[in-house]
C-alpha cells in the first residue's frame, strides 16, 4: 500500500499506457484489414 | 462597376416592394422584437442588472430578431418559385449585393428600433458615450447582415431551414457578438470615441472579409 | 501488410516514448541531469498536461483547415473524392476538437477551480466544435449528394474566414486565463509559445509532431474505407 501511495505517478501512467496499447492493438489490426479488403477488390 | 450597380439596386428594390406589399414579415418581426423585450422586462421586474448584462441582453434580442428576419430574402424566393427567374434575368453577384443590401435595411431599422425601446423601457441602461453606441449599432448591423446574408443563401437550399439557420450563424457571427458588446460597454462606461475604435476596426474588417469570401462563393451556392 | 507499415510501427514506438517521457521525467527545482524537468511554481505535475492537451488543440486546427482546403478543390473540380475528403478531415477534427476541450476542462477544474470559464480560447475551442457540429448539422439536411457537398464546402469556407477573427480578436479584448491572453506575453497562436527549456521543448515538439503523423495516418484510413464503402454501394 505505501508503495502505491509513494509512486501513484507510475500507477497513472501504467493506466494511460494500457489503453494506448490498446488503440495501437486497434489500429494495426484496422490497416491490416482495410488493406486486404482493397487487394481484394483490385483482384 | 456600373453593370453591377443598376441590378443589385432593383434586387434591392424588388425585395423592398414584396416586402412592404404584404407587410406580414415587417409586423411579425416588429413583434417578435415586442414580445422578447417583454419577455425581458418582464423577468427582470423591479430589479436592476447590472449594465453589463444589460449589454449582452441587448445583443441577444438583436441576434434572434436578425435569425427571425434575415432568411426570409432567400426562402421567399424558394418558396415561391421564382429562383430559376432570378437566375436568368440577373449574373450570382448582383443578386447577392441586392439581397446583402436588403438585409442590412431591415437588420439595421430593426436595431434601431430594439435600441431605442430598449433605452427608453429598461431604467438601468443609461448611454453615456451616444456616439459609440449609435456607431457600435450601425457597424454591427453591417456585420450581421454580411454573414447572415451568405447563411441564408446557403439554407434556403436544404431541408430544415428554420431551425438549422441559427444554428450555422451563430459559430460565424459569435466573434462579432464579443466585439459589439464589449463596445456597448464602453459605450455605457462613458468611454472616449477613441477606445472603441479597435473594437470599429475589428467589425469593419469582419464586414469586409465576409462580403469579400461571399461574394466569390455565392455563385456557387446559387447556382445548380 | 499495410504501405509503410515499418514507418508506422515506428511511429507507434516514437508516441509510446513520448507518452512514457512526458508523465515520468521527474521535475526537480533544479535541474541537472537531461531527463529533469523544472518545476513550474503552482503547476508541478499538472504541467504534464502540456504535452497531451496542446497537441490535440493543434490537430483539431490542422483537420480544420485540411477539411477547409479540400473543400475548395472540390469546389473547383467537382470531384466527389476531395468531399470524401474533407468530411474525413472534419470528422477526425471534431474527434480531436472534443479531446482538446475535455482535457482542457478537467485541467482547468484541476487549476482554476472551475470546469468552464468562458475564458477566450476556452470560447475559441467551443466556437469549432459549434462550427464542426453546425457543418454535419448542414449536411445531414441536404439529400442530393453534389448539393451537400457545394453546401458544406462553402460552409467551411466561410466558417474558416472567420474563425480566424476569434484567435486575433481574443487576445486584443480581453483578459483571461489561458496562457498567451493579453497581460501573458507568451503568445496568442494556438502552439503557445511558453518559455520552456530545451528539454521539455523536444518533447514538447514530438509530442506534436508525433500526434499530427498519427493523424494523417487515421485520415488515410478512414478515406480508405469510405471510398471502399463507395465502391460497394457503387460498383
Amino acid at each position: 500500500m505505501d508503495f502505491l501511495a509513494d509512486h501513484q505517478l507510475y500507477i497513472v501512467m501504467s493506466i494511460v499506457l494500457i489503453i494506448w496499447l490498446g488503440l495501437v492493438v486497434y489500429l494495426v489490426r484496422l490497416d491490416r484489414k482495410i488493406t486486404k479488403l482493397e487487394d481484394s477488390l483490385k483482384k | 462597376m456600373k453593370p453591377l450597380f443598376a441590378p443589385s439596386y432593383h434586387i434591392f428594390l424588388k425585395d423592398s416592394r414584396s416586402e412592404l406589399r404584404t407587410r406580414y414579415a415587417l409586423n411579425a418581426l416588429f413583434m417578435f422584437v415586442v414580445t422578447a423585450l417583454s419577455v425581458i422586462l418582464f423577468s427582470l421586474g423591479s430589479e436592476s442588472v447590472s449594465s453589463d448584462v444589460l449589454a449582452g441582453m441587448l445583443w441577444v434580442i438583436i441576434f434572434f430578431s436578425s435569425m427571425s428576419g434575415l432568411s426570409r430574402t432567400f426562402v421567399s424566393e424558394e418558396e415561391r418559385g421564382t429562383v430559376p427567374t432570378l437566375q436568368l434575368i440577373a449574373r450570382p453577384t448582383p443578386v447577392y449585393v441586392g439581397k446583402l443590401f436588403f438585409n442590412f435595411v431591415l437588420t439595421f431599422s430593426l436595431n434601431v428600433v430594439i435600441a431605442l425601446l430598449y433605452i427608453i423601457f429598461i431604467n438601468n441602461f443609461v448611454v453615456s458615450s451616444e456616439a459609440i453606441f449609435w456607431t457600435t449599432i450601425f457597424l454591427g448591423s453591417c456585420a450581421i447582415a454580411s454573414s447572415s446574408t451568405i447563411i441564408a443563401a446557403i439554407i434556403a437550399k436544404a431541408n430544415t431551414k428554420g431551425t438549422l439557420y441559427p444554428v450555422l450563424s451563430f459559430p460565424i457571427l459569435l466573434p462579432m457578438l464579443i466585439t459589439v458588446i464589449k463596445a456597448t460597454q464602453l459605450s455605457i462606461e462613458g468611454a472616449f470615441f477613441e477606445e472603441a475604435l479597435g473594437e470599429f476596426q475589428i467589425l469593419v474588417s469582419y464586414t469586409v472579409v465576409v462580403v469579400a469570401v461571399s461574394v466569390i462563393l455565392f455563385e456557387f451556392v446559387w447556382k445548380d | 501488410m499495410p504501405k509503410y507499415f515499418f514507418w508506422k510501427i515506428a511511429l507507434l514506438i516514437w508516441l509510446t516514448l513520448v507518452i512514457v517521457a512526458g508523465l515520468l521525467m521527474p521535475m526537480v527545482p533544479v535541474p541537472h541531469a537531461w531527463y529533469e524537468l523544472p518545476i513550474i511554481p503552482a503547476l508541478e505535475d499538472k504541467a504534464r498536461i502540456i504535452f497531451f492537451h496542446v497537441p490535440m488543440s493543434w490537430t483539431t486546427l490542422v483537420a480544420f483547415i485540411a477539411s477547409m482546403v479540400y473543400g475548395i478543390l472540390f469546389l473547383k473540380t467537382k470531384k466527389m473524392d476531395y468531399d470524401l475528403r474533407s468530411v474525413s478531415a472534419a470528422g477526425l477534427g471534431t474527434m480531436f476538437c472534443v479531446l482538446a476541450t475535455v482535457t482542457g476542462s478537467i485541467w482547468a477544474k484541476f487549476n482554476w477551480g472551475s470546469f468552464w470559464n468562458w475564458d477566450p480560447r476556452e470560447t475559441s475551442i467551443f466556437v469549432l466544435l459549434l462550427i464542426y457540429g453546425a457543418y454535419f448539422t448542414l449536411r445531414s439536411a441536404i439529400d442530393v449528394d453534389e448539393k451537400k457537398a457545394t453546401l458544406s464546402a462553402v460552409y467551411s469556407v466561410i466558417a474558416g474566414v472567420t474563425a480566424p477573427f476569434f484567435i486575433f480578436v481574443m487576445p486584443r479584448i480581453m483578459t483571461g486565463l489561458h496562457p498567451g491572453a493579453k497581460g501573458d506575453e507568451a503568445g496568442s497562436t494556438p502552439v503557445a509559445q511558453l518559455h520552456m527549456p530545451a528539454n521539455m521543448q523536444v518533447v514538447f515538439f514530438a509530442s506534436i509532431v508525433g500526434f499530427t503523423l498519427l493523424y494523417f495516418w487515421f485520415f488515410n484510413l478512414k478515406v480508405r474505407s469510405a471510398r471502399l464503402e463507395q465502391s460497394i454501394h457503387q460498383p
